[in-house]
Parts: structure tokens; sequence; C-alpha cells
């Protein structure tokens, strides 16, 4: 329904414009190659997508079709030759494997169709990317758990999808860091799937022949807000939570909050409790910004090959709580949304982009853009 | 002279027989052309611009992959098995070539990485088939073992992608046999395609065949079952590792997940292209046309523009369209229930219809039951239902006191226990829907978005708040039973098998899903229900009060009442309980519901316990729900299984994977471990 609003939205002002601009260009083919629309995230990027296609400095410019490849990267492979047989001026891609799309990317780029490859990246060189520094969320993150443990105690960590290359950075960087101290132990060490639900099945099996009062600190690629809610099941006091390293979900940044803010529509464990918490994660808006970068690659402009965004770490001292979250309020340094607003505890709370003021909360949320 | 004219009448008479019925013999085959064919001029039809050779070049490439492994699955398929290593190999063989090839080295040898790659999957292969055919395993959980032990290797050959994988393979593979004509993909195809009409002729083929018919038959009747189900194995491992090697040439580089999500749409392609799950009928030909017809809805789904949401939906409807085409025909069940639909109302207009009948008790003398039965002794009774449930618990005592050797606090508190009870309930329900089901020769596979449809159904009606419980559990329950009713409806009055119709329901109910939440799930899990899930009373999680009735009442279910023992009756031979005055019909059809409410009620659950749902929270219970009930001593076949040993199954597997998740262990090393130990408890199921 949205997508036909936006289409309709999109063939009003594409009409308005035409006639203004005569014949130019006319819109740019641009087409979304998604992996999985099954989780949060994915839909929140192509919420953001979606709306910045829809937003008044892109309607006229950009005619947008997402397709979805599901898991299998053979599928992605056909999606993405099948985009360039039907005539796409660009692709932007969430590629399943950073390896497999290379040679029919390198085709489509001998085409002359311009790729770009979001959150994770394509190792051909023609493609563009656009993600943050994995490496480097695993370093800071780890490095901030080590400061709050104070050098030593024991460690349980929870990974994401075992054999993808954004996994193995960000645990490699961790566990240089923990290797580097002779205090920090890793006790214990779970697949969580980058998945909320995994985590606790997981958690469970970890604490089932442990107590939490045996363990230190958890590092965490996301299960931060499943681990909180945990503890405190398990009769612990708000005061005792361990810290937790990773996650940027909505849910998890409300539990960082003191526990005197006042918030609407919480109830626990989605609530403010002070949790010592360093929050970071893949923010959402790589998908949008990639299709800005695109237009503007075709509008003739040079972008950089390999766009490194910036880590949006969230500490206990910086997460602010927003009260509408239109882009400005964002702007202005708040990080986190009411629950009221944002009713799923597992939804990513990074969708400020410095470069997209056309996006802010409804686009994550709705695909609706400021303007 | 009249002689002459007889035998000239009859001639051509014979010859055109014969030729339709080559042709009725080869239905499914041309049905899956036919269908190949019109969506394809459909698509260059929607297409702005005209289909280039490029273009069928690239298609070409594009579905090879899965529809050489699919042509590995369709050997296992015929020969009466089931292969769930496909997809696992083809990542292992990739892992493998992208390792260790030499990067300088830009034009390695083709054909030695070739047969490097077959070798690869051939050795996979024989370890299949030395558990299947001369251990007599399952090979269902056998493959499912040896997937994820492959797995494992995969990931300690390579962690993450990357490798490199020469570019001469590239252009064998992927280049052109005649320029601007045949693509080699194409060729590599029809060469697959010779080989197996050769292959089919010779004595190695007609065994096949006749395994797959009837092994036991076979057997008896001289052939080498055996060695060709050995053998089957084997050459449908080479199959997968030719995949491997052709995914390596067509992305140059490795990733040891590449093939993973080739499992299930290998088993798509084999069943649009005609051949019978079971085994016995069927081709490679078909398959391979199968297999292009999954790829060429990719291009449709982006010509006709259709949302991502819908995708899935129309996936499954192109399955089942062309299945349903494939089978249709005047002997086919469709038609044969459609048959009996009209005489039963004829009869009932007659009034013949048994049930028509008066209740009188037509019993004859002889018949009168003995006034004392023999006494049985325990073991006498129940010796046949222990052999079979008895290893999974053996199996469950040896991991926890490996989890007390190398964690402890195994036996020193509850903490383990509750911990393990309530994790394993989620397997223990799906146990019973799934091993009924099991228990009557069907699969379902439309687990895991049962799982996630319920829960997000849930959360999203109940708001919250505990009094919206009430309206939220019968909604949830009343699609679960509509979706097992279709299922249902679908095995037995469509005629399908069971794993086309689950697989089709799984991605429509995926769609539903999607279409429902709209990708992101709204809304809370109430607290009663997080209560029972995470809450104490008197130190114990509700939850596992609640299963301790649900584990009696599924034992009385199906070993105590006349639904149960039907249920093994249908299981043990439909026919013979049909003559028997078995409602087979009903008993398939109230399975297939049973399971998708077990399924509901998982999803409930696992709502309450992550106080949410997510859209993927019932992935990871499909082949787990297919392997309790099989280690816990079911026949994959159906007949013969017991509730206790499923849920025996049930905390097995959970004991085992909470001892791989307290070690520092790589997953890598869980992985292996984990199929080792599947493995060796279907080995004392055997003994």
């Amino acid at each position: 329904m949205i997508k036909r609003y936006i289409a309709g939205a999109a063939c009003a002002l594409g009409l308005v414009a035409g006639a203004a601009q005569a014949q130019s260009d006319g819109p740019y083919k641009v087409y979304l190659s998604m992996s999985y629309i099954g989780n949060d995230w994915q839909a929140e990027a192509s919420n953001m997508v979606k709306a910045l296609a829809a937003s008044k400095d892109y309607a006229d410019k950009v005619d947008l079709e997402v397709q979805v490849a599901g898991p299998n990267a053979q599928r992605q492979i056909q999606q993405i030759n099948a985009m360039v047989q039907a005539g796409a001026d660009a692709i932007v891609v969430y590629p399943i494997s950073p390896t497999a799309l290379n040679s029919v990317v390198k085709s489509a780029c001998s085409r002359g169709v311009t790729v770009i490859a979001y959150d994770a990246e394509i190792t051909e060189p023609c493609a563009y990317n656009v993600t943050i520094d994995q490496e480097e969320a695993g370093r800071k993150t780890a490095e901030w758990l080590v400061d709050k443990m104070g050098g030593k105690g024991d460690v349980v960590m929870v990974t994401g999808v075992p054999g993808t290359s954004v996994d193995t950075a960000r645990t490699k960087a961790a566990k240089e860091v923990f290797a580097q101290h002779d205090g920090i132990n890793i006790v214990g060490e779970a697949v969580g799937m980058w998945s909320q639900a995994v985590a606790r099945t997981e958690l469970n099996k970890l604490m089932a022949t442990r107590d939490w009062s045996d363990i230190n600190g958890l590092w965490m690629q996301v299960g931060c807000y499943t681990a909180d809610s945990m503890q405190l099941e398990a009769g612990r006091d708000p005061s005792e939570l361990l810290p937790c390293a990773g996650e940027g979900s909505n849910g998890g940044r409300i539990q960082m909050l003191p526990t005197d803010t006042a918030v609407e529509g919480a109830s626990k464990p989605y609530a403010p409790m002070g949790a010592p918490r360093i929050s970071y994660a893949s923010p959402p808006y790589s998908g949008a910004l990639a299709l800005k970068l695109a237009v503007d690659k075709l509008e003739g402009k040079d972008i950089p090959k390999h766009t490194t965004l910036p880590l949006p770490l969230v500490t206990n001292d910086t997460v602010q709580l927003c009260e509408t979250g239109s882009w400005d309020e964002q702007k202005a340094g708040c990080n986190v949304f009411q629950p009221s607003m944002v009713s799923n505890p597992g939804w990513f709370a990074s969708i400020f982009s410095e470069d997209l003021p056309q996006l802010g909360l409804n686009a994550a949320l709705v695909g609706q853009p400021e303007n | 002279m009249s002689d002459q004219s007889l035998s000239s009448g009859a001639a051509p008479r014979r010859k055109s027989s014969n030729w339709l019925r080559s042709l009725r013999h080869g239905q499914a085959v041309i049905v899956a052309a036919l269908v190949l064919a019109g969506l394809m001029a459909l698509n260059a039809g929607l297409s702005p611009y005209p289909l280039s050779y490029f273009d069928i070049s690239f298609l070409a490439s594009g579905g090879a992959t899965s529809a050489i492994a699919a042509a590995g699955q369709t050997l296992v398929i015929l020969s009466g098995g089931f292969d769930l290593s496909a997809g696992a190999v083809v990542s292992l063989v990739n892992a493998v070539l992208a390792t260790s090839m030499d990067p300088a080295n830009m034009q390695a040898s083709v054909p030695l990485w070739t047969a490097i790659g077959i070798g690869i999957g051939m050795a996979v292969g024989a370890v299949n088939g030395f558990f299947v055919a001369v251990v007599r395993l399952q090979p269902i959980v056998v493959t499912l073992a040896v997937m994820f032990i492959v797995q494992g290797l995969t990931l300690l050959v390579m962690a993450m992608p990357g490798g490199f994988v020469a570019p001469s393979l590239a252009s064998v593979y992927l280049g052109d046999t005649i320029p601007g004509l045949l693509p080699a993909p194409i060729t590599l195809m029809l060469v697959l395609v010779a080989l197996w009409l050769w292959l089919k002729r010779t004595g190695y083929g007609i065994t096949l065949y006749a395994v797959g018919s009837d092994a036991e038959a076979a057997r008896a009747t001289g052939l080498h079952a055996r060695t060709v189900t050995f053998a089957t194995y084997v050459l449908a491992g080479g199959l997968y590792g030719l995949a491997g090697v052709f995914v390596s040439a067509q992305t140059g580089s490795g990733d040891p997940l590449v093939g993973n999500s080739l499992l299930l749409p290998t088993f798509a392609a084999v069943v649009i292209g005609g051949t019978r799950l079971g085994g016995g009928k069927g081709g490679v030909l078909g398959t391979i046309l199968g297999a292009y017809i999954l790829m060429i809805v990719v291009n449709l789904l982006l010509s006709l523009n259709v949302s991502a949401y819908y995708s899935t939906i129309a996936e499954s409807a192109v399955l089942l369209i062309a299945v349903l085409a494939g089978s249709l025909r005047r002997d086919s069940t469709l038609s044969q229930r459609l048959r009996e639909v009209t005489d039963a109302i004829g009869a009932r207009r007659r009034g013949w219809l048994v049930g028509q009948r008066s209740g009188e008790d037509h019993r004859l003398a002889f018949t009168r039951p003995a006034e004392t039965a023999p006494s049985q002794s325990f073991l006498q009774r129940h010796g046949h239902t222990l052999r079979h449930v008895l290893p999974a618990w053996i199996c469950l005592v040896v991991v926890l006191i490996a989890t007390q050797l190398v964690l402890g606090n195994v036996f020193s508190g509850w903490r383990y226990w509750d911990s393990l009870l309530v994790l394993s309930s989620f397997l223990a329900i799906l146990a019973l829907g799934q091993g009924a089901v099991i228990l009557t020769g069907g699969l379902d596979l439309s687990l895991p978005w049962s799982i996630a449809l319920s829960g997000v159904m849930l959360t999203g009606l109940v708001g919250g708040q505990d009094m919206g419980l009430l309206t939220a559990l019968p909604v949830v329950f009343a699609v679960a039973a509509l979706i097992g009713l279709a299922n249902g409806l679908g095995v037995v009055a469509l005629g399908l098998s069971p794993i086309v119709v689950t697989l089709a329901m799984n991605g429509i109910l995926q769609g539903a899903a999607l279409i429902w939440s709209g990708g992101t799930p709204a809304g809370f899990a109430p607290p009663s229900l997080r209560w029972l899930m995470t809450g104490k009373l008197m130190g114990v999680t509700p939850v596992i009060i609640f299963m301790a009735a649900f584990v009696a009442l599924a034992i009385v279910l199906l070993g105590r009442t006349g639904f149960g023992r039907r249920v093994y009756a249908v299981g043990n031979s439909e026919l013979a309980a049909r003559l028997s005055g078995v409602r087979t019909g009903r008993v398939i059809i109230s399975v297939y519901i049973l399971s998708a409410l077990c399924a509901a009620l998982v999803g409930v659950l696992l709502a309450g316990f992550s106080g949410q749902a997510s859209l993927g929270m019932g992935d990871d219970y499909l082949l787990p729900s297919i392997a309790v009930v099989v280690v816990g001593g079911a026949l994959i076949t159906g007949g013969r299984g017991h509730y206790a040993g499923m849920l025996g199954g049930a905390l097995l597997l959970t004991a085992m994977q909470t001892l791989l998740a307290g070690t520092a262990l790589p997953f890598a090393f869980r992985s292996v471990f984990f199929g080792l130990v599947i493995l060796m408890a279907v080995i004392a199921l055997r003994k």
C-alpha cells in the first residue's frame, strides 16, 4: 500500500516536474535488491530507501523498484542480471555474499550500470560500497567493556552469523582487544545470529550451568536488551546489571536512560533502568545513502568508491531521548525514541545521517519522508 | 490375406498407443518444458528489450548451480532417499577451491580442479552412502548429521568469504561453446542430460528405479540394491561437487555459506520436474527444467514488479501449479477424488451408501472375542517400543554426564534442569505434530512460518494485555487449524506429495506474515504469557508444569486413543487401513491440523519467551523438529515411533546444544560435534 502510494506520488510529481524540466533525462531507473525482509533492520532500511525515493528532492529524479532475493546468493545473481536486462541505471544492493556477486556486478558495470552495495561489501572493484568500519566497531566496544570492568573479569560473547565477513571482522577485533588484557577471560561464546530471539535461547543455554554473578561483562552484536531482561527475570536488581557492549536497538537505548527518566509507553523491561552499555549498530540508513550516492553518480558527480559511515556509538553519557524524532531534533543530538512511538524494542535506533535531511523517524517507521 | 490385413491394421494402433504411452510417461517433463517456455515467452514479452544471446547465456549460468545440485538430489530421491547435505557440499567445495587455488596462477588446470571438486563431493557422498546402504540408517537423519558436519568443516576451511578461483574456470564454464550460439552452461546441461539418458538404460539405472519403487522386491529379485544405493549417494555427491565447482567459476571466489540456502530450492526443482518423492519415478531432465523454472520466476517477478511481500506467495503458486499440471491425468488422485465424490452423491441418492444402512450389528458368530486373553510380561508388551525409545534416553544420560564433567552444575542444582526443560519444550511440542505427520508417512515443512505467523499474529492482536489473550488465542489457533486443513486437503484431495504442499504453504505463510506485519512485527507478549515462560512458581518455570500435562496428553493421544491407532494404521499401510474401514483421508487431514496447532502453540510460547515476536523466529525449528522425531526412534516412512522417544530426542538435542554452547569451542567444531552425536544416536537406535 505504501508502495502504491509512493508510486502514485512519484508519478504525480514526475508529471509536474516533467512539464517543468521539459525533456531532460527523465527519472533514473533505480533497482533495490534486498536479501531478506524478515527482520527489523532490513525492514527499516527498505522503508528509508523508499522514503528517500518519495521525498520531494528525489521523487522526480528516481523511479525505484524493490525486489527481494531471500537468503540465496544464486537468486540475487539472477536478480541483478534481470535488473540490468530491464534497463536499470543504477542498482542498490544489500549483498548476500561479498564475493558471490562479483562476476554479475562486473558485467553490470560493463553495461554502464552503477552498482552500490550497502551495509555489507562487494569486493568487485567496480562496485561502490557504503559501510561502517566493522573492525572499529568490534574494537571500540571491546575497549569500552575492558575499561568498564577495570581490566579484569570474565566475559561472555554473543556473536552474529558465523561465516560472514561482518561477524568475523567484529568478533576478531574484539577478541584481539580482550587478548591484550591478561585479566580478561572469555568464558562463553554463543552464536546469536543477529536476532534477539536466538540470543535469548543461546544465553539461556549458556546460563544453564552458570550464575549471572559468575560473569563480569557482556560483549554482544545483538542481545544486550535481552540479556538485561534475563537478569531482571533472574531477580537481579537494575543497579546490578552487567556492563554490556553492543546492540543499537531502541529497547537497548531506552534501558540506558537513567531510571528516573520520564518516557511515554514504557513497560519493563522496555523501560529506563540506567543499564551500563555502549550501543552501536550498522545504521539502517546506509541503503538510503547508497541511493543518494547512486543519484549523485548518475548526475555526473564524483562519489567515493568506499563510503565509511561514522560509527554511531552511544554511551550512557551521550544517550538522549527524542520527543518527536524529526531529523532536526536528531541533528541536535537525540538518539533514542519514545516507546509509545516505537513499540518494537528490537527496532534499530541509529537512523540519523547528516547527509539525509529528508529522513526522520517516520521514514524508518513507515517510509514517509520529512518533506 | 486376412492375416496381412489384421497385422497391418494392428501395427499402427499399437504404435500410436505406444507413442501415447510414452507421451503420458513424460507428461511431467513435457509440462515442465511448456511451463518454462511459457514463462520465458512471457518474460520476453514484458521486457522492454529483446532477449539477446547474452541474456540467454546469463540465464543459463544463473540456473546451472541449482540445476546440477538438483540433478544429484534427483538420483537420491529416485532411490527412495532424501539428501539434506546437498547445499553444504556445494559450500565445502567452493571453500576448498577458493582457499587452495594459487592466486598467482591465472591459468589453473580446469580438469584438475573439477576433478578435485567432484572428488570431495563423492567422498561426502560415500559417507552418506555407507551409513544409508551398509549400516542401513534412515537417509534423512544420516544426511542431516552429515550436513552439520560438512557445514562445520567448511567453516574450518574458510572462516569468512574471500579466496581466489582462477579465471580459467570461469572461461570454461561460463564461456561459449560456440560463440554467439551455444553458451557453455547449456552445453554442460546437455552433457548431463545425455549422461543421464545413457545411465537410465544401464543396469544401474534399472536397478535404481526398481529400488526406488520397492526396495524389498528389488532385493528379493536378486538386484544389487545396496550397491546401487551406495553408488547413488556417491554419484549425487559428485554432482553437488560439480555444482560447487560451477559456483566457484561463477563467483570467482569463495563464501562458506554460499550453498546452504540451495537445499529447499533443489527439492522444489525436483518435484516441479515430475520426480516422485519416495522414489521410482521421474528423472534428471525434468529436474533441470524445474530448476530453470524457479530461476525465470525471479526475472518474471521483476518484470511484473511484484511487491517483495508477495514474491514468496507467487513462487509457491508456480510450484503448486507446475506440480499439479504435471500430475493431472485420469488416474491421478484429484480426478479419482472427484469421481469418488460424484459416486458418493449418486449412491446416497439411491440409498446405497454404507452410512445409510441400519446401524445393526452384523458380527459373525465366530469372531466373538476370546473369554480370556493370554497375559504378557511387561517386556513382551513394550519391548518393541522400548527398543526404539530407549536409545535417545541413554544418549541423553551420556550427554548429561558429559555436561557435568565439562561444565559442572548439572546434578547439584535445579537451574540446569529448569533451563533444559524450558528450552526443550518448543521441540517437544513440535515433535507431537511433526511426529504424528511422520507416523502417517508425511512430512510438514510449513512449520517455520506457521510458528512465525502465529507469534506475530498473537503479539499484534493481544495489545500487550492479558485480557487480549482471550480473543487473540482463539484467532491464532483457528488460523492454525485452517492452515493444517489446507495442508491436509492438499495431500488428500489433490493427491500431492506432503513435501510439495507444505513447502508451498510455507512460502504462502511467509508472504502472509510479511503482509500482516508490514515487515516489522508490532506489539508484545502479555505479562501472563511472559510469566509462563520466564517467571517462577515455587522455583519452577510455570511452562514446565504445562509441559508435564502436555506430554501426558500426547502419550495418551498417540498411544491410547482410537485416533492414535488410526494414525499408526495409516502409516503402516494406507491401503490396508482404508480397506479395514479407517477413513484415511480424515486421519491424514487431522494430523496436519494437529501439526499446525502445535506450531501455533510454539509460536505463542516463543513470543512469551522472547517477550515479542519476530519474523524469523521459526527458522531454526524445521530440521530439528524432524531430527527429534527420528532420533526418538520413529521411522521416517511412517508407522513406527512413540512420543516418549521423541520427547527423549527433544531433550537430547537441547542438552547437546547446551553442552556445546557452554564450551568455548568455535562454532565450526560445535557443528561437527552436533552432527556426530545425531549420527551416533541413530546408530545406537539400530542396535
